[in-house]
């Protein structure tokens, strides 16, 4: 089992359903910015028109994770199909793994006195199959599902499309796969110019290979 | 806590409080309320139901464990929310655990608008409200329209509206629809016969315009077209002051000057008719009058040259839209919209819109605008009396047309000037905020101010409820059933409103609350009118009289004799069985052969009605060797649902008077109405130096000003800021975030700046729904600013509906 997300992040329309869902399935503090997921945004204007980007994030549940070897309790450890949890109870608060994480997808929350972060819903994944962001989506951005699994919605997916990841040059792993919006001018304008384009026949082998690599921690 | 009186009063059990104050239970006691009233279900159990977070009702499945609602979740059995809640559909735990919620029946006790209420029984409440009204309709001999009565959109606005308009016998009756979509569907309806619904799904070209899709969200529009934005399926042009969040996703967004989208319409029509681009056939087939119609646009010279003056939109686009929409159609659309009225000449835009998607051949077909069909429910009658002395509503006249659902703004300006032809008293207030949801707050204080008796019921303490009288707590949706509805459109289907939890505190839902108003009034009021309505007096010589009460209606207490779940198995087991009543009952949606069609395809998709099932081309056809084409063979071998321009040239029987698309009405050219969309120049506000145009809209974090108070939903936008076109700003010397003063002919605010070059110049906007005042509402109290407060209170002629878009106002750094 291999847990990982794609994002159909075209048909973000910035509605913020997630951010709530996952609020009330999860029981996240309040606060604006306790966010376990996020709907990143890009304003900017390209020969006098304007434009906006929309790129919805969470943790990347990474496979070489910064946030678990940094941290100096293991509070931030893998559970099954590698996705990565906060043990409140042996959390330190010493921020390292805030630090630590390239995405900045980690935040105290004060009623827990500890870091806290997404966890794919795990909870849920037996009987739903899906995390309460996905299913909540008015657009459907989200699939979720098992890398492992040929015949899952996910990879079923990912061998249809073409997908980048963010900052993926820092070596983590990560695993939200930004699909490649079908619209050319689009890509052009959410892409940018050094970020890598794959596919999934070609990053299989090295997402297969680090997973095992790591699998045996993934319990 | 403000204690109302002093403070050994107080402890004399006179227990008034603020409202609004110290009432308030915290959280953890909150939650034990709930707990408590479930005594007899599992300790976990989930309820399929409808959510009230906004006007779409989408299905939802509430998870409740030992007696508190957890978590809501997407039903997706529900064609048209198509498995997804959005932000305020999950947040709706925090309507109904929202610790500012009116718990219990209050009676004001200070001055009006002061806050001071003191705790009361249902029946003291009755109590109180029976009395004024009857001492009110004595001294107005029965004139039943003098106390005036309004409501907001929802489930059981009809069980109001039947109490009040129906048994009690007013006729001032005023909903959201001057307010809102008035104009758009009346201009959609005597045009097309009906206002339809934009096949989205299917559509190849779609122009928004205002509409703002991503923002305002309505179901299923959202979700079809969102997925199939540039390179998926259709081109979509947005035609709008600003570059919204459904711009953003546009192969072509039009910046347009505010209060011209009529001048940008006629002249896209001019290019598509001196050009010969429309559907030939369907015209000869379809339409009534082209010829005057044509001629119109001809004469008039809506060239694109003339309009790019008017909209600022250059002459090459509008030809550039006007061909590629034409090459689309029929599956290309200019979207009918919903929101508010803009301009002056907001009726004739709606039809200009409408005759414009005809003119492609895209009405009554796959991927335009299309009808649908309704599943049937039983009618449930009532028995209406008639009040002899009950006056017609005061604001007939104020505008051509004036429906059963009224002109707000007119009505409200006549009881505030004092100018109506008889006094209006009092009024009843269901769901609705009056005072942030019409357009020059200040005169809408003074009319409540003026009458002697304002009933409110609200789940929340609104600043509409600071005026009233009484207050009357209504419990919020998760809380009761409402009447079981049916939805129109390709996949139709039946929703149920169920209840998930007991009301809370000493709340009811609106049918309890006019089974006890009912109760307590029809006796004493029937007294009234046995005194004063001669017609009555006359009737009743020689007659029984309890029997001639209940016979003509004058029992009041009748149509609330049953509970909603009794009326709500009567009105669909009649029409669709038993079976099916327990299918809705345990599934909260019913639609035909919903146990075979419905499937899921991955955890995102999920099939409703098979594709042949999907209702699309409905009207009937009238010509003769149409219907042979239509013949079932014909679906067998070709069908015409996979191939909308073999079916558009059919001649259809429209639901107008002619039976075509109307593009004379010669009706309205008897009311002094123009009988085709024309543009008049006098009438268009223009800027003048020094001013800007005002606009207001929505987004997609709360629903107007109702969920304000959402502690969940005010995290994703505290206050509302005001966008200014960011070159503008920079003379002006105003950053991001700087507090400005926006004023106009009737008000005034502060409120935060936003400059950005996503809105055109001589523009401001902000959004609608902040600025409450009410200190009942903790959280929403004073956040950002309200529209209403500097938007001037005047109608456009046709409806009477609410002219939004046409104050100007002055900006000044504070």
């Amino acid at each position: 089992m291999n847990y990982a997300m794609a994002l159909d992040y075209q048909s973000c329309i910035n509605c913020k359903a997630c951010e709530v869902a996952c609020k009330e399935e999860n029981g996240v503090q309040l606060g604006a910015d306790k966010q376990r997921i996020w709907v990143g945004m890009v304003e900017g204007s390209n020969e006098g028109k304007p434009f906006v980007n929309l790129y919805p994030s969470q943790c990347n549940h990474c496979i070489d994770a910064p946030c678990v070897s940094v941290c100096p309790t293991n509070a931030s450890h893998y559970i099954a199909g590698g996705i990565i949890k906060v043990n409140a109870d042996q959390c330190i608060l010493c921020k390292g793994c805030m630090e630590a994480c390239p995405y900045d997808a980690r935040f105290i929350d004060d009623t827990k006195v500890a870091v806290d972060k997404c966890t794919f819903c795990e909870h849920q994944i037996a009987e739903t199959g899906t995390t309460a962001c996905q299913a909540t989506c008015p657009t459907k951005v989200r699939t979720f599902g098992d890398l492992d699994d040929p015949n899952s919605d996910l990879v079923k997916l990912l061998e249809k499309r073409r997908f980048f990841f963010q900052k993926e040059e820092i070596g983590t792993l990560p695993k939200l796969f930004y699909l490649v919006p079908e619209d050319e001018a689009y890509a052009k304008q959410s892409i940018g110019p050094n970020t890598k384009i794959h596919t999934w026949d070609e990053i299989k082998p090295l997402y297969e290979r680090a997973a095992k690599r790591r699998s045996q921690e993934w319990k | 806590m403000e204690i109302g009186l002093s403070r050994r009063r107080f402890l004399k059990g006179s227990v008034a409080l603020s409202v609004f104050g110290g009432v308030t239970l915290t959280g953890p006691e909150v939650l034990a309320l709930g707990k408590t009233v479930n005594a007899d279900k599992p300790a976990s159990y989930s309820v399929p139901t409808l959510c009230e977070m906004c006007v779409n009702k989408c299905a939802l499945i509430a998870d409740v464990q030992d007696g508190i609602v957890k978590k809501l979740n997407p039903n997706p059995l529900f064609p048209k929310s198509k498995n997804m809640l959005c932000a305020r559909g999950v947040a709706g735990i925090h309507a109904l655990y929202d610790p500012d919620r009116l718990k219990t029946p209050l009676i004001r006790v200070g001055e009006r608008g002061d806050g001071k209420y003191i705790k009361a029984t249902w029946e003291e409440a009755f109590e109180y409200i029976k009395t004024k009204m009857v001492k009110i309709l004595d001294e107005e001999k029965d004139n039943r329209s003098c106390i005036g009565y309004c409501a907001g959109e929802g489930m059981a606005e009809h069980t109001f509206k039947s109490f009040m308009a129906d048994k009690f016998g007013s006729a001032n009756f005023l909903n959201h629809a001057s307010l809102c979509l008035q104009t758009a569907t009346a201009g959609y309806a005597l045009t097309l016969g009906a206002y339809g619904q934009a096949d989205l799904e299917n559509a190849k070209y779609v122009i928004m315009a205002g509409a703002n899709r991503a923002e305002a969200i309505v179901t299923p529009d959202t979700m079809d077209i969102f997925k199939r934005t540039r390179g998926r399926g259709t081109k979509l042009v947005t035609v709008d002051p600003r570059y919204t969040n459904t711009a953003m996703h546009a192969d072509l967004h039009v910046p347009i000057k505010p209060g011209t989208d009529l001048s940008f319409v006629l002249a896209l029509t001019y290019v598509v008719i001196s050009e010969a681009l429309y559907n030939k056939v369907y015209v000869k087939n379809n339409f009534n009058d082209f010829d005057k119609y044509q001629q119109h646009i001809l004469d008039n010279e809506y060239t694109p040259e003339w309009a790019e003056n008017i909209t600022g939109v250059s002459a090459d686009t509008i030809r550039t839209i006007a061909r590629d929409f034409m090459a689309a159609a029929p599956q290309a659309v200019y979207y009918q919209g919903r929101r508010s009225t803009w301009a002056k000449n907001d009726f004739q835009l709606r039809r200009a819109m409408a005759l414009f998607t005809a003119l492609g051949g895209g009405v009554d077909v796959k991927g335009g605008i299309v009808f649908g069909d309704k599943l049937p429910l039983e009618n449930h009658d009532i028995n209406t009396p008639l009040y002899f002395n009950a006056e017609s509503r005061i604001e007939g006249d104020a505008a051509a047309i004036v429906g059963a659902s009224g002109s707000w703004v007119a009505w409200r300006n006549m009881v505030e000037s004092g100018e109506t032809p008889y006094p209006i008293r009092g009024m009843f207030v269901y769901k609705q905020n009056p005072m942030l949801s019409i357009p020059d707050t200040s005169r809408t204080r003074k009319m409540f101010e003026k009458m002697d008796l304002v009933v409110v019921i609200d789940t929340m303490p609104s600043d509409t409820a600071l005026l009233a009288d009484v207050i009357l707590p209504e419990c919020s949706y998760l809380e009761r059933e409402d009447p079981v509805r049916s939805f129109p459109g390709i996949e139709p289907a039946i929703g149920l409103r169920q209840k998930v939890i007991e009301p809370m505190y000493d709340s009811k839902p609106v049918m309890d609350i006019m089974r006890g108003l009912s109760k307590k009034l029809s006796k004493p009021l029937w007294e009234v009118t046995k005194k004063h309505d001669e017609d009555v007096q006359d009737e009743l010589e020689g007659e029984d009289e309890l029997a001639y009460y209940k016979e003509n209606g004058f029992d009041l207490t009748e149509p609330y004799l049953h509970s909603q779940e009794e009326l709500n198995k009567h009105a669909f087991v009649g029409k669709h069985g038993e079976a099916a009543w327990k299918t809705l009952r345990k599934t909260g949606v019913y639609y035909p052969d919903m146990d075979t069609s419905f499937k899921k395809i991955n955890n995102n998709d999920y099939q409703y009605y098979p594709q042949h099932k999907k209702v699309y081309s409905v009207l009937p056809i009238e010509d003769k060797t149409d219907i042979n084409i239509l013949a079932n063979d014909f679906y067998k071998s070709c069908d015409p649902c996979e191939n909308p321009a073999d079916i558009a040239p059919l001649k259809r029987t429209f639901k107008t008077p002619s039976k075509k698309i109307e593009c004379y009405l010669g009706n309205m050219a008897r009311k002094g109405v123009d009988p085709m969309p024309t543009w008049k120049q006098d009438e268009h506000v223009d800027v003048p130096a020094g001013k800007f145009k005002f606009i207001t809209g929505r987004h997609a974090q709360q629903t107007q000003n109702a969920t304000q108070n959402n502690v969940m939903l005010l995290e994703l936008m505290r206050e509302n800021f005001a966008w200014i076109n960011d070159a503008q700003a920079k003379t002006l010397g105003i950053a991001h975030g700087d507090t400005i003063e926006i004023s106009s002919r009737v008000g005034s605010v502060q409120i935060k700046a936003y400059p950005t070059p996503k809105i055109v110049p001589d523009t401001i906007f902000y959004v609608h729904g902040f600025g409450a005042k009410s200190d009942g509402q903790t959280f929403a109290h004073r956040n950002g600013a309200s529209d209403n407060e500097i938007i001037e209170g005047n109608i456009e002629p046709v409806y009477g509906a609410s002219i939004m878009h046409e104050t100007l106002v002055t900006v000044k750094k504070v």
